[in-house]
Formats: C-alpha cells, structure tokens, sequence
C-alpha cells in the first residue's frame, strides 16, 4: 500500500514539475523531462516490471498533457523503464554518477525511440532531428539526476536497501 | 519462483506495449474531434492555470538562466559584430577613397572643360625621390604611354606642379616647380608682365620679373606665360604671398606661394598636347 502510494505520489510530483517548472528552467530549446529522470531512477530502486509501469504511466501522462501522439512517449517509457531496472541487479554502487551516466543514455535512447515511433506511424509534422538538442537533453536530464535520485530515494524509504551498483 | 516473476514481468510489458501501440493506432486515425484528442484539450485546459502561476512564480529562475545563456550568445555576437564592424570598416574605407578619386576625377573633369585645347593622360604618382636636395615625384607613365621629356604636369585641380625630365618606358621623373634647377616662363595674370618662377627648394618658389619696374602686389596671380614652349600658356602657378625691397642687383624679391599642394599629390595630369617644342630654360641662365 505504501509503494503504491509512494508510486502515485512520485509520478504525480513529477508530472507537476514536468508541466510546470520545466518549462521554465528550460536551456536554449532543451528542457529537462523529469517523468524519464524519474522513471529512471524508480525503475533503479523497483526492477524492471516497476520501472516499466511507471514509464507507461509517466509517459501517458505527458502524452495526455500535451498535444503529442498518444502513447508515443508511454512506449518509449516502458522500454527505458524497463531496461533500466534491468541495470539494477547488474550495477552495485551507492554514487549518484551512475545513475546519471544510466540517464544520460537513457535519455538518448529515448528521443530515439520517439522519433523511430514518429517515422513508423507516419507523423508529418515532425520536429526535425537534432543530434546536438538530445545530446542537451540527456546532459541536463543526467544533472537533474543529482536532485531527483536522492528525493525518490528519500520518499521511496529505501534509504535501508539503496540500489547497489556495481 | 523467479521465473513466474520474470513471466509476470514479460506479460505486463507485452501488455503495456500492446495498449500503447492501440493508443498510437486509435489516435492517428481518429479525427480532431475525438475522444483523446479532447481529452488532451480538456488536460491543457486543466493545467495552464497551474502553468501560469508556476511561470510568475520561477519568472526569476528563468530570467537568471536565460542571462546565463545569453552570455554564451553575448560573446559569439560580440565576435560577431567585431569581424562586422571591421567589414564594413573596410568597407567605409574603400568608399572614402573612391569619394577621394571622384572628387579628384571630378576637379580633373572640371580643368578638362576649362582647357579644351589641351589634352591630358591622368598618371599616379608612384613616388617621390627621398633625396631632400631633389624636389621630384615618379609617376606610374613613361614613353609607352606617350609621354616624353619636358611636359607639363598638373595637379588635379589644373594648377602647375611641374615637368617631366626623364622618362623610363614606364615611370617619368617630373621635376617640381620648388625644386632648385626648375624654371619656368611665367606672367602675372592681371597686367601680363613676364617673368621666371624659379625653384628654392624645400617648398619655395619665387617669381622673378623682366621688368624690373612692372607694378606687382601681393595677392597677383602667377601663371605660365608659355614662352619657352614647354608649358602651354595659361596654366595657374600660384599666388603672390611676398615683396621684398630692392636687392643689390636691383631685383624685386617676390615669393609665391605655390597653388598646387606639391606635398599631397596622387594623381596628376600631363599635359601630353601639345606637345613640348624646346627643352626648358636652364634655371641658373635667369629665365
């Protein structure tokens, strides 16, 4: 009951934060996207099905609130949710660089299957791709990784049983 | 145990995939008006009071970054601007000295007009001698551009600067009307009284009369008189600027001041017709 809790109220905050305060920290055009930040790091403390869920959730709902292709950034979500708990029992380490290093590629990944997802359903008003803007991307999510890691750790109670990396 | 995990985990990934690959397929086929693309105006609707307030609130956060990252831009358009500026700087410059030239094409134009039976080339200066006893220039003309010995050179504005005494094929010495072993036939312009404009070198000319008694004031102009039949008659020289008393030989120092800038030429016009008949009067024989 509590993980539930824990789960609706990390993925509610981060969908507050997304839509709100993202916006506005923006650098250039490249802005931090808190849900993947923090489908990332839940998927590094839950495992895979976890992260897959929250991932499906997260990117749901930035496809609600936004005027994106449904579902396009649920997809990509569930795989980077997914895969990154997969890291978990592979990487033992208490560092936040982890973490980040997992973001900063998460992040790349991601923007990738978005834009794989676009040029397979065929959406003509693409933005166009640039390498430079992901990169920016996957390097501020990987920074705003310092923040959110540590505050999801905090409220996931899982100070005790941290993810180990190795 | 594990296993049926792992499974549970494959079926709940299959699921979600699956329901997202719905979501992407009902909602690109459905049109503007349906069920999701009004749930998400109806989402937007819904937060952008919430968005607004938020945007007040950070306006500061967003100000401090974008500061931040226009810095990174100031310095780039700093760069910018400077190879701009120094472009049209260059740019500037050229058109300055083409408003020069064609001030200078123009004065020569306007001398041109003024002295139909002349006939001029218009040469560069390429140079002048740095021997401080010689008061000379080298033009960019000699005898391949129709040029020869003893021809007049004027400035650009018409007025006397010299005469050409060696000509190369391709640059002449043009001896100036300062310099010491010039001489010229000369009259004044109000009473027609001859006389020689001699050379004294460092930028002095002087005039000296035939007549000893002619009336002369400051102020006279001075051009050529075309006896000696270098230099076409006519041709400004300069102006009266001193008379001095009675030397021992009885002759009236006068000093003219030159109207040419002999100090600032460019361009200059010879006087290539008609053409020179004599060599010049040698300037220690007096005119």
């Amino acid at each position: 009951m509590h993980r539930r809790l824990t789960f609706f109220a990390v993925l509610v905050v981060a969908l507050l934060i997304q839509l709100t305060v993202s916006p506005e920290i923006g650098i250039g055009s490249v802005k931090p996207d808190i849900l993947l930040v923090a489908t990332i790091c839940w998927a590094l403390f839950e495992g895979p099905g976890q992260g897959a869920l929250f991932g499906f959730s997260a990117g749901l709902l930035e496809d609600i609130f936004s005027t994106a292709v449904l579902g396009v950034s649920a997809f990509a979500k569930i795989l980077i949710g997914y895969f990154s708990g997969e890291l978990r029992q592979r990487v033992i380490s208490k560092s936040v660089v982890w973490p980040m290093i997992i973001v900063f590629f998460g992040s790349i990944l991601h923007e990738l299957i978005k834009f794989a997802t676009w040029a397979i359903v065929g959406l003509e008003q693409r933005p166009p791709f640039s390498f430079g803007v992901i990169a920016g991307l996957a390097l501020y999510n990987s920074l705003i990784t310092l923040v959110v890691y540590p505050v999801i750790r905090h409220f996931a109670g899982l100070e005790d049983r941290a993810l180990m990396f190795q | 145990m594990v296993e049926r995990q792992n499974r549970r985990q494959r079926a709940l990934i299959i699921t979600l995939v699956i329901i997202c690959i719905l979501l992407v397929t009902v909602y690109s086929r459905e049109s503007k008006d349906g069920l999701f693309h009004r749930l998400q105006r109806f989402s937007l609707d819904i937060v952008s009071p919430l968005q607004k307030g938020m945007s007040k609130v950070l306006s500061p956060v967003k100000d401090g970054i974008g500061y931040l990252t226009d810095l990174g831009d100031a310095k780039s358009e700093r760069d910018r601007l400077k190879e701009e500026v120094e472009s049209l700087q260059d740019v500037v410059d050229e058109l300055e000295e083409m408003k020069l030239e064609n001030k200078t094409l123009t004065k020569m134009i306007a001398v041109k007009e003024s002295r139909p039976d002349l006939e001029y080339l218009v040469v560069d200066v390429i140079g002048a001698n740095p021997d401080v006893w010689e008061q000379t220039i080298q033009i960019g003309a000699g005898y391949s551009n129709g040029l020869q010995e003893y021809m007049a050179v004027l400035s650009e504005d018409g007025s006397l600067i010299g005469r050409i005494t060696l000509c190369t094929s391709e640059v002449s010495l043009v001896q100036l009307i300062t310099d010491e072993r010039s001489s010229v036939g000369a009259m004044l312009q109000n009473n027609a009284e001859m006389g020689v404009v001699k050379g004294e070198g460092r930028g002095g000319v002087r005039l000296e009369l035939l007549n000893q008694d002619a009336e002369v004031e400051t102020g006279d102009v001075v051009v050529t008189s075309g006896l000696g039949g270098t230099c076409p008659a006519g041709i400004p020289v300069g102006t009266i600027t001193e008379i001095s008393e009675r030397r021992a030989d009885l002759s009236v120092g006068i000093v003219i001041s030159p109207r040419a800038s002999l100090t600032r030429l460019d361009r200059v016009m010879v006087v290539t017709s008609p053409l020179p008949r004599t060599a010049p009067i040698k300037a220690e024989e007096g005119g």
